[in-house]
This record gives structure tokens, C-alpha cells and sequence, in this order.
């Protein structure tokens, strides 16, 4: 019985079946940065998962919530966790290892968790109230075999708690609770006692207070006061409490930084001070380096800035009588420098990487272990800061390696002094983006449009200037026409594609991509080349645990221009292409916005910002949009404003139209509008029995999402946001408003999804609760061939529906279903198309699976048939029958095996093709793809066999060539 | 025509061939009159050989009878060519196709060649009568005509629904534009 099966699955394979993304173009249309956010200092580490294994991998919790691990030798990741909600920045994240036993242990948020090193599988995690503000691996003594235990130190409502967790199950074995109310600063411990640091007093000085305890029973022994003379003002000016070595320490520095303290825990008040040498200016930055382990020798290394050079000494801290004292110095050296420790058993060695060199040092004496002259093969601005790895191979041959974060926001793993990768970690967090086209052909444009103004005569003479004028790139052209042949034949990247060069393709496929990340830096991406990085500058550096609030991106595809505006009032406008600074304006010299929009004036568009409270300000009266502006304002309202001249001035003022506001316990969470660009190709739907709905298409409508705390309600209001009507509302029950609610608004439809009541039956209270997705389709009438009580009249307004005066607005005829879905949608967005013939599809973001799907429009049809079979006039209309859930297909997932995480936005732009639009997502991750939701009708597949076709046909021609001598032989 | 010239004896034969001697023993089958009245009118006909020529008048009722059955000649496929339209359905395909424009082609060159149709029946007593018959011939063909027409509706080829005039309707202007800033 064999046959039969294969011939089933040789039927099965033969079926056609709708994909998102074939498989032959998996990879290929789709790309993605897989990132990780900048690497800290303190979080960001070299550990073998396997004891006895040699190989060790990079481990991060990055500055966005984000813990990994990097394979060091290619630098690709091996595993992510996303462990912050990407809601901006987040809390402090803490990361340590526990030695030997292919464990790490984070703790972010209110969370404590332990990970699988090796694969990133959740070991344990637990969660307690309030904030983590430490996590210490406790050390225990040498030679016992049960699994380490972890030390959580909490800060709940001023109360600071310190929890030992057991390392195999995260139980609690011992909790302490510190009645006085200090700001906890970190925990540290040594084999004998774990001492919690915390911050004593009020912010104008801070002691540093002590707590020695006993690391069994997590019972108080001593605590003890250092007087810093108002040296601490914040948790940062603690320098270093040594974590778990042998002589755990902490260091400040003194105002003027001249002199570091230094206390070994458990020795009150024993303050050593360490002078701090500055030769050349003040030192700006101190850093403390010490081993992390606990067998490692007791020394530090003290890293010291000044504005134009770094120097570092090292100190030896003698155990038995608790002296520190110097052992050498580093010398000075131009420029920034980074230096990591790294600790094998009880040698220490210290990296120091500096603008040209890489060398490493013991930390027993001063002599050079290793040197490599450093080479980065692109410009990569100065180093910040590293996590080495030593390795000694022979008696005195070392391999170092060095994974260093650079100015540039870029993560560079030096190998021995060479480049081995660099990832472009400076483009996670991106908090805004817009499409950009290739300004290439934008003269033709230009040149088009004019001879479509002017009269025929004269663009008849345009044309031919410009076609004599084309002549001079005849050469070039020639020249290009053996490659053009040949890529249009076979597979164009086998003839070696020119890397580096910005061209514009007949398919509209190659577009930029500008974006800003929440550092202050924008990138120029190019989305028809795998999303490679054209380009990057540093617009406005910002300080941490700040984010660039982005306002508003405006790209000019004429002029070449992108102009950016943040928050602060600041903007930059920079060349699309090179991402050259233009124009620059710092934060603050323009005032607070909360939004802009692109308006029209007479003197031409341009982004207007708009201020606190949804207020723009007067604005000169020929800059004064033609529009009415739709803005949010500070107290939970809509409101429509128009710009009116003021008496006896040159200004214009706003002046407001209508306003929309909630009832009083609902507060708005989300307003869509139309997407700028929603072309629709058909105006009205036609019906099996060849009649016509016609589509309610007002291209001035919002969708409101508003809920309700209290209630639990959430409320969808549609408007006309010229003249303020409430078109159409909708009201859920039992919504959970923690959820994500998000919303999309096109053509003639839109659609929400929310977690809450199902409600089947009305009469009966629900008590079944899920995710949900509802669509709503507009229509003009209920009745097919009615346009509804507008008719035929060619223009609609909103504020005089009709010939007569006051009428009410002509209502869409809203037709709904409710759907269920697996899971959260984190946000929508919905595909757009160059003439809008294509099908839209709606792409949704799962930020639990980790992707990003596209649910074709016609499943989510609300005209489905519902209990019963499609008749064959609704068969006709391309409906079938409906069924309350929507499962999400593997097939419909647009990023298939990619895991994106942490995505805030997905933004789509239509190209040339019609059938084609790119979809470019971005967050933590970097994702853009192609998709053709009515399947790619207007180009060839890659199945398509070209060069077979070419042979057949030159097969032909040689076979008349040959055949035509012969057969004029014979007369007939 | 002259009147005293007789026919050939091969023209007379061509016209009413000898009658078979079986004819006298055999019956006719039942229901076999025509033929054999017919026959037997020619016979008569023969046996007189100086038979007397039609007059004008009864020309012209003979012709006006065959245009009649000119004119009528179109309806009688009318039956025949319907139910292979039903049978052979609605969808667009080669067969369906085909009769449809053969029902269509068929009337239109029929409608053209009206007066070729008529031709040989017209005549000076005929004219005035051959009007109504060629108006009931054109009424004919435009009922055959409808068959095509209602064959093409049924299969949705004629735009008389809305949906077939769709594309050449527009979406409204909107007069007034808001400009979100959310």
C-alpha cells in the first residue's frame, strides 16, 4: 500500500497554497538586526556556561531590558530574553553568573531570575513587590558540591529588603528587612558575612551605611556608618562596591576629585584615601575594576579620565592587615581608553584597550603580558568600555579577547589587537522612522511633472532638451547594458551587485529608511538591501537614563531632506542619503511640543509642532496651515482647530472648532486616523447578485479608543474630524485595560483588538473572557445601489452634509464580527499599495511570539455567513463561511523563524509594483520584509525558469536557421 | 414563353420520373399521402403535356407563399438553438462561446441581406404584400436576436447591473481636509 501514499503527498505537494512568505524567499526579502541594546558596563561579562568546556560566550543585560548571550567568535546571538516591557527605558537590570554551574542570574524590575546559560531556558524566576536593586551570587566555601545561593536586594517603599534565594528553586530561605529607611545601593559578600550598602540620609549628603550579616541565618551582626563628608550626593557617586572577591570594597571619590576613599567591608571606620593624579586638567571620571571572584587575588585597578587622556593604577589589598597599598601605575595615555578585568582561578589580568593598541597586564606586577598593535577596519570613535577575556596559552603566550563598546554605539569584539565583528548596537531602541525614496530618478519626476503643467508645445521642446541632454549618459548607459542583459537573465546578485551604491530599481523595492533610537542617533537604512546601514550620525547625544522623545519625521523626497524634531523643541534636518547635517538646533530653543503634522501653507508644507496641550501657538498667517489640525489635548480631549487671522497683526491664531471629550471616568489611550497614503481603487463592493455596496469613504474620520478604569469598559468613537460628529461608537464589557488595545483605521474599515467579555448570548451574563479582534465595515448604505443620502453629489462636506442647513452627518451603516485570537495583538498597522487594487492585509504584532503576522482582509470579513454554507451568490462574493476564531497560521507569520522582539511599530510604504508593499518593524529589533497580500500578480516568481525560456527560444532560431536552407532544396 | 412549344421528353421525365411498377401492388405506408398526392399530380400533370402555365397571379401567390416561409424560416430554429443555450450553460468556454456568436451573427447577416432574401420573390403584384412579410422576417430575426441577447445576460456579459458601471464612478471630493497630529 504503498502507492497510494505517495501519490497523496505528491498531490498534496502539487496543491497551491497561500503563503506569506515562500520559502525560496525566506531570507532573501526579509531582513533582520538581530540586537541586544547597548551592553553595560557592570551587566556585560565573558562566562563559560560548561565547566570543563573551553568555550565561553558574551553575556548582556543590555541598557534596554534585553539579556543575551553572543557567540564571540562570529558574534551572532545565541540566545534573547526581552525582560523589560518595552515601555521607555527601563528599570535597572542586574547580571551575574554563577561559576561552574551554566547558570546566569538577572534581576530587573521586580523580577529575579535564573537562566539556563547555554540555551536561554527559564530556570526559575521569581517576583516580589517593589524594585531589584541588586543580585549577588552567595560564594560558598570551597568544596561543597549543592548549588550556590542568590542574594536579591529589594527596595519596597523606602524599606530595604535583602532575600536569599536557594540557587536551585528561587525559594526564599531567609528574608531581612531593614526598618530604617535608606536607599539601598548594592549587596556584597565574601565567604564569611554579606554586607548590604546603602545610602544614609537625605540627598544634600549621604553616609553610606553598612549592614554586616550572617549569611545563614540572614540576622543582623553589626552595622556601621562612613562619614562621606558630602562627598555622595546620588547612587552614582558610589564608585565600586567590590562584589563577591576575596576583600569586597567601596570607593568614592572626593568633590574635586583628588582623593579616592576606600573601605574594605566589615572594617568600620577604616577610610584609606588614594591619591588621584591629574597632570594634564581635572579628571573628569573615575572607574574601579576589580575580580569578581572570590579565589581571585584582593587587587584593583583604579581607571582615571581627564578630558584628554587616562591613566590607571593598581592597588594590592593585604588581607591580614586590611592595608591598601600601591603596586604600579598604568602610564598616561592620550585619548579615551577601556579597560576590563577579567580573572582566571586567582591571577587577575587587566585589559587596556586604547585608541591604537591593546595590551594586558597582570595584576601581580607590571610587566606586559601581551601587546597587539589595534586595528578597526571602519572608524569607529573612541572606546567606552569592554569585557575582556584572557586566556593563557602557553607559559607566556596569551589570547585576549575583548568585546568593547565604542562612541559609535557600535559592539566591536577585538581579537588580539584585530577587528573579529562589529554589531551596529546603536540602532536597537528605535523609537521613530520614516520611508525615504532614492532621490536618484526624483529629476525625472520633476522634470515630468513640469512638462504635464506646460503647454503641449513647449513640453514637446522640454523633452527634447531633455532628451539631447540625456545623450552625454549615452556611454554609460552602453555600458550598463551587457549587466542590465545579464541580471535580468540570472539571479542579479551572482553577477556581483555594486555594494555601497544607492540605486533606485523599476520595482520601487530600494527605499531608505530613516530612523532615530531613543540615544539620539539616526540611521539611514536601506530596506531593498537587507536593511544594511548607509549611513549613521549622533544627532542629539542623550544622558542616561534619558530618551529622545522623536516628534515627528518629515522626509522631503525633492530636496533630499529629512527633518527630525524632538520634544525639546529641537530638530535636525539632514541629507536623506549621506545623513549629513544640514541643520541643527539644539533642545530648547524652540518650545515643549507633544506632536506634529505635516501641513500645507501658502508659503508650502512644512511640520508643524504642537505644543503642550495640544496647542500650536500663533503662527506668521502665510506659514498658518489651510487645514483644520486635529490634536490631542493635555486633559483627555480631541479637539479640531483652525487657523484664523488675527485683527492687527501678521500672525494667525488657533482658533478651536470642536471638541470631543469622553465621559468623565473614560480617558483616551489611542486616536487613528487614515494613513496618509489610502488610495482606494474601488469605491463601492460588489455583492454576488452583482449589485453594489458602496463604501462610506470620508477621508476625514478618527477612531478614539477610550477606557474605563473603573468600569472596565472600553469605548471605540469613530468622528469626523472636521466637523467633530460622532459618527458610529462602540462599548465593550469587561475589557481588561492592562491589555494592549490597539486599533487601525482604513479604506473603509477598521478594526480593534482587546482582551474581554465574550458575549454570545446578550440575555445571559458572560462569563467567558478572551482575545478578540472586531472589524467594522463602513458602508454608505445598508441598501445595495444606494449611495446613501448624499447621492450623487460630487462633493461631500462635513460641515454642510446637505443643501439643508443644520442637517445631521450622513452615517455610515457599520457592519461588525467579532473574532478570537490566540493571542495579544501589541499593535496593528495595515499594508499600503501603490493604487490601492491590492487587497489590504492587516499586520499585527505579537510580542509573545515574538512576530509579526498578516491576517489577510478577506478572512476578516464581517459580511461572512454565519450557522450556515455560503450560498452561491455569497460564494461568488469571495465569502465563506464564519468561524469565531482565527487561528494564527504558521503560514500567515510574516517573520517565520525570526524573533523579533520588543516591536513598536510597524510602518508600510507602498512600491512600484501594485501588487507590493514593504513593511519595515521597529523597537528593540530591526525588521523590514516585502509582502503581496493578493500574491505577487505583476512579477515573476524566482521558480520562473529564464534562462530555459532564452535557450528554448535560441533553440528555435538555430532550428529555422538550419531547417530554412534545406527545406528551399525541395521545390515543395 | 411560348406557349405551343412542348417540353423535351427528358425535362417532363426530370420533373415526374416514371412511376415504379411496384407502385401498383404495393399500398403506401400509412401516413405517406403527400409524397404520393404529389406524385400523383405530377403524374396527372404528365399525362397532360400541353399543361397550361401559372398565370401571374397564381406566380405571385406562390412567391408570396415561399416568402413566407422565408420569413418564418428563422423561428423555426428558434426552439432548437434556446435549448442548447440552456443545456450548454453559463459559464465562458469554447462551446458557449461559439453559439453565442453564431446566435448572434446569424440574425445580423440575416437582418443585412433582408432585400437579397426577397429578391427573387419580388415582383411587380408582389411588392406591396412583401412588405409586411419582410417586416415579419426582420421581426424574426430580432426575436432570434433576443435569444442571443438573453443568452448573453445569462451569462453576465451585458452591463446592466450596477456593478458594471462601478469603475466609472467616483468617490466624493471632500471639501474640507483635517490634518492629523496625534
Amino acid at each position: 500500500m504503498r502507492l497510494p501514499t505517495n501519490l497523496i503527498c505528491l498531490t498534496l505537494s502539487v496543491l497551491p497554497s497561500v503563503i506569506a512568505v515562500y520559502s525560496d524567499e525566506a531570507y532573501s526579502v526579509d531582513y533582520h538586526h538581530e540586537l541586544l541594546g547597548l551592553p553595560l558596563p557592570h551587566t556585560t561579562f565573558f562566562y563559560r556556561p560548561r565547566k570543563d568546556d573551553k568555550a565561553s560566550l558574551i553575556y548582556t543585560l543590555s541598557d534596554l531590558g534585553v539579556l543575551g548571550a553572543v557567540n564571540p567568535g562570529v558574534g551572532t546571538v545565541v540566545w534573547r530574553q526581552l525582560l523589560a516591557d518595552y515601555e521607555g527605558l527601563p528599570q535597572p537590570g542586574f547580571l551575574r553568573p554563577i561559576e561552574g554551574e551554566n547558570t546566569v542570574v538577572s534581576a530587573i524590575g521586580s523580577r529575579v531570575d535564573a537562566w539556563d546559560a547555554l540555551s536561554g531556558k527559564s530556570v526559575w524566576g521569581t517576583s516580589f513587590e517593589g524594585a531589584a536593586r541588586d543580585v549577588e551570587v552567595m560564594e560558598i566555601a570551597a568544596g561543597s558540591t549543592e548549588a550556590k545561593d542568590v542574594l536579591a536586594l529589594f527596595e519596597e517603599g523606602g524599606t530595604t529588603y535583602l532575600r536569599k534565594l536557594k540557587g536551585t528553586t528561587g525559594d526564599v530561605v531567609w528574608e531581612f528587612k531593614d526598618g530604617s529607611v535608606d536607599t539601598p545601593l548594592q549587596v556584597s559578600t565574601n565567604v564569611r558575612s554579606v554586607f548590604v550598602v546603602s545610602l544614609h540620609g537625605s540627598s544634600s549628603g549621604y553616609n553610606l551605611k553598612i549592614t554586616v550579616l550572617d549569611p545563614v541565618t540572614g540576622k543582623r551582626t553589626t552595622e556601621y556608618t562612613l562619614t562621606t563628608k558630602l562627598d555622595v550626593h546620588a547612587p552614582e557617586d558610589v564608585l565600586l562596591v567590590g562584589a563577591n572577591s576575596a576583600a569586597p570594597i567601596v570607593a568614592w571619590a572626593d568633590k574635586a576629585m583628588k582623593t579616592l576613599k576606600v573601605n574594605l567591608l566589615g572594617k568600620p571606620g577604616d577610610i584609606q584615601s588614594l591619591p588621584l593624579k591629574d597632570s594634564d586638567g581635572a579628571i573628569k571620571k573615575v572607574e574601579l575594576h576589580a575580580p569578581h571572584l572570590v579565589q581571585s587575588l584582593p587587587h584593583f585597578l583604579v581607571h582615571s579620565h581627564t578630558e584628554t587622556s587616562n591613566r590607571a593604577d593598581v592597588y594590592h589589598i593585604d588581607l591580614a592587615s586590611g592595608n591598601i597599598k600601591k603596586a604600579y601605575d598604568l602610564p598616561k595615555l592620550p585619548g579615551q581608553g577601556a579597560i576590563s578585568v577579567s580573572s582566571q582561578e586567582a591571577n587577575v589580568y587587566f585589559t587596556r584597550l586604547t585608541q591604537d593598541e591593546v595590551i594586558v597586564v597582570s595584576s601581580a606586577s607590571h610587566g606586559i603580558l601581551g601587546r597587539w598593535p589595534l586595528k578597526l577596519e571602519t572608524a569607529q570613535g573612541s572606546l567606552v568600555h569592554g569585557a575582556a577575556e584572557v586566556v593563557q596559552k602557553s607559559s607566556d603566550g596569551y589570547a585576549i579577547r575583548s568585546a568593547v563598546l565604542t562612541t559609535e554605539q557600535d559592539w566591536v569584539l577585538v581579537r588580539n589587537g584585530a577587528e573579529s565583528w562589529v554589531r551596529p548596537e546603536g540602532l536597537s531602541g528605535v523609537i521613530a522612522a520614516a520611508w525615504a525614496e532614492l532621490p536618484e530618478s526624483e529629476n525625472l519626476v520633476k522634470n515630468l511633472e513640469v512638462e504635464a503643467e506646460s503647454n503641449p508645445v513647449s513640453a514637446y521642446m522640454h523633452r527634447v532638451n531633455r532628451h539631447i541632454n540625456d545623450l552625454q549618459y549615452l556611454p554609460q548607459y552602453l555600458q550598463a547594458l551587457p549587466r542590465r542583459f545579464l541580471s535580468s537573465i540570472i539571479p542579479a546578485e551572482i553577477i556581483a551587485p555594486k555594494i555601497g551604491v544607492l540605486t533606485k530599481d523599476s520595482f520601487g523595492f530600494n527605499k531608505l529608511v530613516i530612523v532615530a533610537t531613543q540615544r539620539g542617533r539616526i540611521y539611514g537604512l536601506d530596506a531593498g538591501n537587507q536593511g544594511r546601514i548607509v549611513w549613521s550620525a549622533t544627532a542629539f547625544p542623550q544622558s542616561e537614563g534619558r530618551s529622545w522623545d522623536v516628534k515627528g519625521i518629515w522626509v522631503e523626497n525633492l530636496k533630499g531632506q529629512t527633518t527630525i524634531r524632538g520634544s525639546d523643541g529641537e530638530y535636525v534636518i539632514v541629507n536623506t542619503t549621506s545623513g549629513t547635517k544640514i541643520e541643527s538646533v539644539a533642545p530648547g530653543s524652540w518650545p515643549t511640543l507633544t506632536a506634529t503634522a505635516l501641513v500645507d501653507s501658502t508659503s508650502g508644507k512644512w511640520l508643524l509642532p504642537i505644543g503642550i496641550d495640544g496647542n500650536p501657538g500663533d503662527i506668521p498667517s502665510e506659514w498658518a496651515p489651510k487645514d483644520t489640525i486635529v490634536v490631542r489635548s493635555g486633559n483627555g480631549e480631541v479637539k479640531g482647530l483652525r487657523f484664523e487671522p488675527k485683527t492687527a497683526s501678521p500672525n494667525s491664531e488657533p482658533v478651536m472648532t470642536w471638541s470631543f471629550t469622553p465621559p468623565a471616568d473614560q480617558r483616551i489611550i489611542k486616536v487613528v486616523s487614515r494613513p496618509a497614503h489610502d488610495p482606494v481603487a474601488s469605491i463601492g463592493r460588489v455583492l454576488g447578485d452583482r449589485t453594489v455596496l458602496y463604501k462610506y469613504l470620508n477621508p476625514n474620520v478618527a477612531l478614539i479608543t477610550a477606557v474605563s478604569d473603573e468600569k472596565l469598559t472600553a469605548s471605540f468613537y469613530l468622528i469626523d474630524t472636521v466637523s467633530g460628529d460622532l459618527l458610529y461608537s462602540v462599548s465593550h464589557e469587561g475589557v481588561d485595560t492592562t491589555q494592549p488595545i490597539t486599533s487601525a483605521l482604513t479604506e473603509n474599515w477598521f478594526t480593534y483588538s482587546l482582551w474581554g467579555d465574550i458575549t454570545t448570548d446578550l440575555s445571559l451574563p458572560s462569563t467567558l473572557k478572551g482575545y478578540q479582534i472586531v472589524i467594522s465595515e463602513m458602508y454608505e448604505s445598508d441598501v445595495p445601489n444606494d449611495r446613501g443620502p448624499l447621492s450623487y453629489h460630487v462633493n461631500s462636506s462635513s460641515l454642510e452634509p446637505s443643501d439643508i442647513p443644520n442637517a445631521d452627518p450622513s452615517l455610515p451603516h457599520v457592519v461588525s464580527e467579532t473574532f478570537l485570537i490566540p493571542e495579544a495583538i501589541s499593535h496593528m498597522s495595515v499594508t499600503q499599495t501603490r493604487q490601492g487594487i491590492t487587497v489590504r492585509q492587516l499586520l499585527c504584532t505579537l510580542a509573545s511570539s515574538r512576530a509579526i503576522i498578516g491576517i489577510p482582509k478577506q478572512i476578516l470579513d464581517p459580511r461572512r455567513p454565519i450557522g450556515r454554507a455560503p450560498t452561491a451568490a455569497e460564494q461568488e462574493e469571495g465569502l465563506f463561511q464564519y468561524t469565531p476564531n482565527i487561528e494564527f497560521d504558521p503560514k500567515i507569520i510574516l517573520t517565520h523563524q525570526r524573533e523579533v522582539i520588543g516591536v513598536k511599530d510597524v510602518i508600510a510604504s507602498p512600491a512600484i509594483l501594485e501588487s507590493t508593499s514593504l513593511i519595515f518593524a521597529y523597537g528593540v529589533d530591526v525588521f523590514g520584509t516585502r509582502v503581496a497580500p493578493s500574491a505577487a500578480f505583476d512579477i515573476l516568481g524566482k521558480g520562473f525558469n529564464k534562462i530555459s525560456l532564452v535557450a528554448t527560444v535560441a533553440a528555435l532560431w538555430v532550428g529555422v536557421v538550419v531547417l530554412a536552407p534545406m527545406a528551399s532544396l525541395f521545390p515543395y | 414563353m411560348s406557349e405551343d412549344l412542348a417540353p423535351p421528353r427528358w425535362a417532363v421525365e426530370l420533373n415526374s420520373p416514371p412511376v415504379p411498377r411496384t407502385k401498383a401492388t404495393i399500398p403506401d405506408p400509412p401516413g405517406y399521402t403527400a409524397a404520393s398526392s404529389g406524385n400523383k399530380k405530377q403524374i396527372a400533370s404528365s399525362k397532360t403535356p400541353a399543361r397550361t402555365a401559372p398565370t401571374t397571379e397564381e406566380m405571385d401567390t406562390l412567391k408570396l407563399k415561399k416568402a413566407w416561409e422565408v420569413a418564418l424560416a428563422p423561428v423555426k430554429q428558434l426552439p432548437m438553438t434556446a435549448i442548447m443555450m440552456y443545456m450548454s450553460g453559463n459559464s465562458l468556454q469554447i462551446f458557449s462561446i461559439m453559439m453565442v456568436v453564431m446566435a448572434f451573427k446569424n440574425p445580423i447577416m440575416g437582418l443585412v441581406a433582408t432585400n437579397q432574401a426577397f429578391e427573387k420573390f419580388d415582383s411587380d403584384g408582389t411588392r406591396a404584400a412583401l412588405l409586411g412579410v419582410k417586416a415579419v422576417y426582420v421581426a424574426m430575426q430580432v426575436l432570434a436576436l433576443a435569444l442571443g441577447v438573453w443568452k448573453v445576460n445569462g451569462m453576465g456579459l451585458l452591463p446592466t447591473t450596477r456593478s458594471d458601471w462601478l469603475a466609472w464612478e467616483t468617490a466624493r471630493d471632500a471639501i474640507e481636509t483635517a490634518i492629523p497630529a496625534f
